[in-house]
């Protein structure tokens, strides 16, 4: 399975999971390389210039920059995947059901995304993460709420298409089980794109939490979140630049990441 | 037509009960004494207390039950009455039509703007080899890596901080608008080039394109009468795909450039807990929502013969 | 027209339309406010929107630009002086004050200024959520055509402070509605009311008819800023010639700018820890003092504050003699001392470095609000340092009003505040509301001090200097050893003023921004 992904991957796919692979070993190892926890305040080393023992400087608190951009790669990624993984399996398992399973839950499901459609997304969420502000378990109950819609709609069209091809009605009339049509016919329809959106979701969701925490709705300090610290780091910019362009790259390298690793060929 | 219309006009009125629906829950479910933040707002910071808590529910009659209230608001809503906002005490009406104003302006300045940047990109891509067509690339995916604030910050540290051409925050006069819709604008084009360039590959090399080359048409009468259709019909499709971005980004760019529109309006309303003005701005959001995909429907059934004729 | 369109394929004649329609609209809106220009008026941006005319909801920010004045006015160092009236006297039982108007003073709206038009404005505040309503009045009434007088049902020394609020402004008579609702708004000062866009600008014009010192401004508009960096960037690029509440991290930035001076001008606000000492592990005396020895005071005021020298464990800054107590020093070794009292508690330290008694960690939570960014970077700070003596602090950002509501309710724990001593000329205003006998919203809290609520009833009525001096130094002591709050540093007004501007300078009890002293230099 691997060594196939592999060979497929075009070339700004490898560059993408390379990239991310970095970012995610950073992330789970970067405190290491600090002196300290991402808490740890020293009031009389503030704002310093990155060196020998700080890395990346420390922050207007005097914490070291290292291990708050691990904390804060390491929460992003963690939302991303969680978003990806809920709201695909949600998507999928419900655009199957759609187009598999007649008309009248094809219909009322139709109905509920048309509902969810009518307003952006980033409205949904700013609403809910207004109801518990700073909590991370709403903010991924919102992103996914929101995302799963489009695995749902890919799915849905793949499948419909799936369901009526040759090779798959006499697979039917053969007699083999759901399970295994899904196995066999369905899921190699539907996985290239659920592995784009996947990527996409990741990046969206990754840039959403960074949205919030930059309107002062998301993640809430002394949490070390991309969004936020750039707020935070933001009135520095003309005595400590590397501060605030550390969150700024991190981000942008995140993003860049997944949208590498999810375009097929251009 | 029909199959245009009836499937929008469901999504309106959903829109309507479900967004109104939601944001009332929501709402409901928001921490702390809605008194109390009704008052902070009122009153300032420094003159909030108790008593004027008290003051503040006895006059808005705040202790009414949820479903009395959800349904009187139904009824209001049914009868086109917004209320007036808990804080000003303005209509809401008023407030929104003001807020819609700037967000419309800013919006259709920004897509305007996108156009420019987009169209020009796209065809420069599809025309000039695959050198040039690397380097839009790698442009397109730069700016699409970083969140339309971060565009918006880049700008102001470059445009109004470096060279100090242009003013940071602010709205009344022509030079406010440029920065906030310059921002958007990049991060629109950013996609909407990419849409461009497939599209106009794909009409340069379609058989009636040669066909009116080898016909002896000059290139630019080739452009204008045969390719210029086949590229604007996927990029207006493409446009309704690019609303929610457009609409995301308006909240974001609004509140980064203080430009006060409906985003700014809402994530502001959020904040004083507001409901009438939450419920006006996000209802308001999915109802242009709807109403600008219908438009973008309307627009591709008539820049293409082919749906027409088929209904 | 058409024809030229036809040059064009269909949808390239669209995006021309739009282009059209896109440039009217742009220059409608720019045609919205013809006179004023940046040449002729003074911009200021500010952190705080108004949403209401009414002087006792957002008083502050007329009288602030100068719109709204009062009967009397305060000095620097916070002594009342005359503004609509030019001479007071107070009864000998203290029971009936005796205002004189000043003559030849009008109305924006015209009409001249009588003891009618003060007696309304006055009654109508009295009837609103203020400082006046919880004033003892029994009667206001015209004993002539220019002289007002107050009478109370006890002696007050506060009165002349309290009209002195922007809730107490007068206004012309014909500016309320029947309900006594602000319906157009006539004051008297220097400016008079052009432009108002509620909740972002609002825009006022030099008032020709004005008794004292004119403006020489033509217009000055107020813009309200809810990012603290935005406005930064505003006094940075010169579109906001004044810019209140600039966060201390810009500060060094702006200070290397040619054309923008930063003031620092020091408060009666006050960044105070409010303590619930009810709540079991804060009701002992050493727990709080322990607290209040945990924070590295200098350290915030140098590093989070920017602002050196500001740390302080009173309420009130010297400049308040009577309620500063001359000889505080900071304590040697604090965290030391700190850990040896929550020892002596029966807290010690469990295997995760936190405090544990009876098998309970010490654990709080902090609520603070974000109309002042300074307030969260304290909080951080705080519970950072804290921690390290063990106290596990959980922020929680919200809005002001959670603060007054947390103590009603009593589910507050620690809030984190600044609070306006001055909000009331004389800090016996405030002292009163938070330190009276049940404590107040903004000040103790489940804590309570026979001597301190008996001092404060007096103060009320004695007049006696001395007296007065001792009885406010009893009470700052007691709130000093008692801790139920915890001050932690004067809060300093930083403001950014663009070079083309002379004249600036700051009311610490921030009633006006004095743009009538103010000049515009040609650069």
């Amino acid at each position: 399975m691997m060594v196939s992904l592999l060979k497929h991957a075009t070339f700004g796919q490898k560059c993408g999971g390379l990239l991310l692979l970095v970012l995610l070993a950073f992330a789970l190892f970067g405190n290491g390389l600090a002196p300290n926890d991402g808490a740890y305040q020293d009031l009389d080393a503030i704002l310093a210039p990155p060196s020998e023992t700080h890395w990346l400087g420390t922050d207007h608190f005097g914490r070291s920059m290292v291990a708050r951009m691990a904390d804060a790669i390491r929460l992003s990624f963690m939302l991303g995947v969680l978003c990806v993984v809920t709201s695909s399996i949600i998507g999928v398992s419900l655009g199957v059901w759609a187009a598999w399973s007649g008309k009248k839950v094809d219909a009322v499901l139709n109905v509920f995304v048309n509902i969810l459609l009518a307003l952006p997304g980033l409205v949904i969420v700013l609403l809910f993460a207004a109801i518990v502000p700073g909590s991370f378990f709403v903010l991924y109950l919102a992103i996914s709420l929101v995302q799963w819609v489009e695995y749902f709609r890919v799915v849905r069209a793949v499948t419909k298409t799936t369901v009526d091809s040759p090779a798959m009605q006499s697979s039917q009339m053969m007699g083999f089980g759901r399970w295994y049509l899904f196995k066999r016919h369905i899921w190699p329809a539907i996985a290239p794109s659920v592995f784009t959106l996947a990527t996409f979701g990741c990046a969206t969701a990754i840039l959403t939490m960074a949205s919030l925490g930059f309107v002062y709705v998301g993640m809430q300090p002394p949490l070390a979140e991309l969004g936020l610290m750039m707020v935070e780091l933001f009135p520095y910019y003309s005595d400590a630049p590397w501060l605030l362009a550390e969150p700024l790259i991190a981000i942008a390298l995140l993003v860049l990441g997944f949208h590498l690793l999810g375009r097929k060929s251009s | 037509m029909k199959k245009i219309f009836f499937p929008r006009l469901f999504q309106l009125l959903s829109v309507i009960w479900g967004v109104g629906t939601l944001t009332f829950i929501l709402m409901r479910a928001l921490p702390g004494d809605m008194a109390y933040r009704i008052a902070a707002s009122r009153y300032g910071q420094d003159n909030v207390s108790s008593d004027a808590a008290d003051l503040v529910r006895q006059e808005l009659n705040l202790d009414q039950g949820a479903v009395v209230t959800y349904f009187s608001w139904l009824k209001e809503l049914l009868q086109g009455n917004l209320g007036r906002s808990l804080v000003s005490d303005e209509p809401v009406w008023q407030i929104l039509q003001h807020m819609l104003g700037h967000s419309l302006l800013l919006a259709s300045v920004a897509l305007f703007l996108s156009f420019f940047i987009a169209i020009p990109l796209g065809l420069l891509g599809a025309t000039f080899g695959k050198k040039v067509d690397q380097g839009i690339v790698v442009f397109s995916t730069t700016i699409r890596a970083m969140p339309v604030f971060v565009v918006g910050l880049i700008f102001i540290l470059v445009f109004s901080i470096h060279w100090n051409w242009l003013p940071v925050a602010g709205f009344g006069s022509p030079e406010h608008i440029v920065l906030p819709a310059l921002s958007l604008a990049f991060t629109l084009a950013a996609i909407s080039n990419r849409v461009v360039r497939n599209a106009a590959i794909k009409a340069f090399y379609a058989p009636f394109y040669r066909f009116a080359q080898i016909k002896g048409l000059s290139s630019g009468r080739t452009f204008l009468r045969h390719g210029s259709r086949h590229i604007a019909l996927p990029v207006v499709a493409f446009l309704g795909i690019q609303l929610v971005g457009m609409i995301e980004g308006i909240v974001m760019i609004e509140s980064l450039f203080s430009w006060p529109g409906i985003g700014h309006g809402l994530a502001h309303a959020i904040f004083a807990r507001d409901i009438p003005v939450i419920q006006g701005a996000a209802l308001l959001m999915g109802i242009l929502f709807v109403v600008l995909n219908t438009l973008v429907d309307l627009v591709c059934y008539r820049l293409d013969p082919r749906a027409r004729r088929q209904a | 027209m058409q024809s030229f369109l036809r040059l064009f394929g269909r949808p390239t004649r669209f995006f021309l339309l739009l282009s059209l329609f896109i440039t009217m609209t742009a220059s409608a809106v720019a045609a919205d406010n013809p006179t004023p220009t940046s040449q002729n008026t003074l911009s200021i941006s500010g952190p705080f929107e108004f949403t209401s005319l009414d002087p006792s909801k957002n008083g502050y920010i007329y009288t602030r630009m100068q719109v709204l004045e009062t009967l009397l006015g305060v000095d620097n160092q916070g002594h009342l002086i005359p503004e609509l009236a030019t001479k007071w006297q107070v009864s000998d039982d203290g029971l009936a004050w005796r205002f004189t108007l000043r003559k030849g003073v009008v109305f924006h709206d015209g009409q001249p200024l009588d003891a009618n038009a003060v007696v309304k404005s006055l009654s109508i505040a009295m009837g609103k959520h203020g400082t006046l309503a919880r004033a003892p009045i029994s009667n206001i009434h015209a004993v002539s055509e220019d002289e007002v007088e107050i009478q109370l049902t006890r002696p007050y020394t506060l009165l002349g402070a309290v009209l002195a609020n922007y809730a107490n402004s007068i206004l012309s008579p014909d500016s309320y509605g029947r309900k006594g609702n602000v319906l157009a708004m006539s004051g008297t000062g220097p400016y008079e009311l052009f432009q108002y866009a509620p909740p972002h600008k609002l825009v006022v014009k030099q008032f020709a008819g004005y008794w004292g010192k004119k403006a020489s401004i033509p217009f000055a508009s107020y813009l309200t800023g809810h990012r603290a960096e935005s406005r930064v960037l505003q006094a940075r690029s010169g579109q906001a010639d004044i810019v209140f509440g600039v966060d201390p991290a810009s500060i060094p930035m702006l200070q290397r700018l040619p054309n923008v001076s930063v003031f620092d001008d020091a408060l009666p606000r006050t960044i105070v820890l409010k303590l619930n000492s009810g709540y079991p592990s804060l009701n002992d005396v050493r727990a709080r003092q322990a607290l209040s020895l945990a924070i590295n005071r200098r350290g915030i005021a140098n590093a989070v504050l920017r602002s050196p020298g500001s740390q302080t464990e009173q309420l009130l800054p010297a400049s308040f003699a009577d309620w500063h107590l001359p000889n505080i020093k900071a304590p040697e070794q604090p965290v030391v001392k700190a850990q040896k009292l929550l020892a002596s508690l029966g807290w010690h330290l469990n295997q995760d470095g936190v405090l544990e008694r009876d098998g309970k960690p010490f654990e709080l939570t902090l609520i603070t609000y974000a109309d002042r960014p300074e307030l969260i970077t304290v909080a951080t700070a705080i519970q950072a340092q804290w921690a390290r003596i063990g106290v596990k602090l959980k922020v929680n950002m919200s809005n002001s009003s959670a603060i007054p509501a947390g103590h009603q309710d009593g589910s507050l724990q620690v809030a984190l505040m600044a609070r306006n001593y001055g909000f009331v000329p004389d800090p016996l205003g405030v002292m009163l509301s938070d330190y009276g006998r049940t404590g107040g919203d903004w000040g103790a809290m489940n804590w309570n001090d026979e001597s301190v609520d008996r001092d404060l009833a007096t103060l009320q009525s004695v007049t006696d200097k001395k007296v007065r001096h001792q009885l406010a130094q009893h009470v700052a002591q007691v709130i000093y050893q008692d801790r139920p709050v915890i001050p932690v540093t004067f809060y300093k007004q930083h403001t950014a003023v663009n070079s083309r501007v002379k004249g600036f300078h700051f009311d610490p009890f921030e009633r006006t921004f004095y743009l009538n002293d103010m000049v515009f230099v040609s650069r």
